[in-house]
């Protein structure tokens, strides 16, 4: 049943709703479709370099790992407790999130994505009709996708995410909630016991302002008086006040996608410490840009560069960066290596730096004005990013790259994924296998 | 040397055109052909009927090769459609992603290989069985 076909046409007006569907666990949900042995085990995800637990499953919630704690301490003890850890597989979490997207959108026409795993949709129709929809939902990204996920639907974001949060929170509501829905006696009671910090949008220091002046719950935020609150805090504030009282007040789309900089940038799990090695770093970071840039497209204007040494390290800090203006926007990626270069005049030979990044800035739409910089750009026109690109989306990603960047020879810098689960969903050497036995 | 600002062209392509010679110039007959092309043809769209319910996988074993599906092979996965007798399913047996006939006699759910070597898996419930997707395609290595 589709919820934008209501029965009673004199009930379609003004009955607009915003659902918010999220993934549970997300990373952990993407790598246990493929592989069945990590269902019902405690799983945990790590960030760049193996570092620290990005993603739970219930089970590792259930031992008490912390989010955020560091691999290395969970490292001895995994064996005994029968734990899984995982490096991130961001070739499949990219490839599930977009499918993700794709399903909703056959769900109804007016998807926002909000982050990698989860969306903000539009909806219409009574009560029951919602419901019905929010479980077809569920179950038809259970299906095809083999993802699990929880959907919150009310009249206003904020509730949206509140719902979603209980769908989540109450196992008998079995992953789907309708904030509207909720008996009146159930969801007061609720909103007395979350605390205003539970609102999403309200962090730690503004909870604590909000304690000060006797507001402890949602329930006593919703029924504060907003004109009160706009002058106390903020009209943002006074917004969430609104929100939880059901009248939209957030816009459905966020800004662009795309804001006006990128910004790539790592820690090294060694440090580099030649001038070759960051000009090999650089060159595949501006590279990166560019693609970014195409898939965009946009063109930037400025590219800044730098390095760092490490916080803790006893020589002493050094942290040269550069700033470079293109001589017109642009997203090449022989142009922005060649930029890039700048800095290695600054780098010292010996010193272990330990994070460098390349930001572009001042982004423009591709095309919005014409190139005209013939001694630059002669090679432009040939389509050298895009090439580069798909040979390395065919092959592997250091299959080809300009410059030093196109060296094979051992980034030792490079992430470490030792833990990697293969790319099922985007190489075709790792497929996963299905035995025949 | 740089040039900051040209000004004197306002089309950019007639700019370019004046600068490049173009890399081919067509001459001769034109093709007979021209008025009939139209894009190659698409295996994913022959292959795929839902993109994003679709996956590939790759085989072990040999014991469905009387089904056509050999060691090596590639299958195509619909995880949108619904089992029924006779489909070839992914099921997911002790932990492995496994690649079975599916059978539904008289009451009863057998998953059948499909070479005499591997006996039958009889199951009391259809609902007890995991069922991963429905293969709806083999890539034979030929």
């Amino acid at each position: 049943m589709h919820p934008q076909r209501v029965a009673d046409p004199t009930e379609r007006a003004g009955r607009d709703f915003i659902g918010l569907i999220d993934v549970n666990s997300f990373y952990v949900s993407a790598e246990r479709v493929f592989d069945p042995k990590l269902r019902d085990r405690p799983v945990v995800v790590l960030s760049n370099n193996d570092g620290c637990c990005v993603a739970l499953s219930k089970e590792a919630k259930a031992l008490g790992i912390p989010m955020g704690e560091p691999w290395f301490k969970l490292a001895a003890s995994a064996a005994r407790l029968n734990l899984v850890a995982k490096s991130s597989n961001y070739e499949l979490y990219g490839q599930m999130s977009d499918r993700f997207i794709s399903v909703l959108l056959d769900c109804t026409p007016e998807v926002a994505q909000y982050s990698i795993d989860e969306a903000f949709v539009k909806v219409r129709g009574t009560m029951s009709e919602l419901l019905s929809w929010a479980k077809m939902v569920k179950d038809r990204l259970w299906k095809h996708l083999g993802l699990p996920v929880c959907v919150g639907i009310g009249r206003a974001k904020v509730l949206a995410k509140l719902s979603n949060r209980a769908a989540k929170k109450l196992d008998h509501l079995g992953g789907v909630c309708v904030w509207e829905s909720v008996p009146e006696r159930h969801g007061e009671q609720l909103l007395s016991n979350l605390p205003v910090d539970e609102v999403w949008g309200i962090a730690g220091r503004m909870a604590k302002r909000f304690n000060a002046m006797g507001i402890e719950t949602i329930q006593q935020l919703r029924d504060a008086d907003p004109v009160m609150i706009r002058d106390r805090f903020n009209i943002v504030m006074m917004r969430l006040v609104l929100e939880l009282r059901g009248v939209p007040c957030l816009p459905f789309e966020e800004a662009t996608e795309i804001k006006d900089q990128l910004i790539f940038s790592r820690s090294f799990s060694e440090p580099v410490t030649t001038r070759a090695t960051m000009e090999q770093v650089l060159g595949i970071y501006a590279q990166r840009a560019s693609a970014r840039l195409q898939k965009h497209h946009r063109q930037a204007k400025v590219v800044t560069v730098w390095a760092m040494t490490s916080h803790f390290n006893a020589d002493g800090a050094h942290g040269p960066s550069v700033t470079i203006k293109l001589p017109s926007a642009t997203a090449d990626p022989v142009i922005l290596t060649r930029a890039v270069k700048a800095i290695l005049p600054k780098i010292h030979e010996g010193v272990r730096y330990a994070r460098a990044g390349v930001v572009v800035t001042d982004l423009r739409k591709t095309g919005l004005e014409p190139t005209f910089d013939v001694f630059a750009d002669a090679h432009e026109d040939r389509g050298i990013g895009p090439l580069i690109e798909s040979i390395r989306t065919k092959l592997d990603q250091p299959a080809i790259g300009l410059g030093a960047a196109g060296l094979k020879t051992g980034p030792a810098w490079e992430m470490r994924r030792e833990m990697r689960s293969p790319r099922y969903t985007t190489h075709w050497d790792e497929l996963p296998v299905v035995h025949a036995v | 040397m740089r040039i900051e600002q040209i000004q004197s062209l306002d089309e950019t392509d007639v700019a370019r055109g004046l600068l490049r010679a173009p890399e081919s110039v067509a001459a001769g007959y034109p093709s007979p052909a021209q008025d009939y092309q139209t894009a190659p043809i698409n295996l994913s769209e022959y292959l795929i009927r839902d993109l994003n319910s679709t996956f590939l996988v790759r085989v072990s074993g040999d014991s469905m090769e009387g089904a056509g599906i050999s060691d090596g092979d590639e299958l195509i996965v619909d995880r949108s459609l619904t089992a029924g007798d006779m489909s070839v399913v992914i099921a997911i047996l002790d932990g492995e992603m496994t690649v079975k006939r599916l059978r539904l006699i008289n009451g009863g759910v057998v998953l059948q290989a499909e070479n005499p070597s591997y006996p039958p898996i009889e199951v009391q419930e259809l609902s007890e069985l995991d069922i991963w997707g429905v293969v709806v395609k083999c890539i034979h290595n030929v």
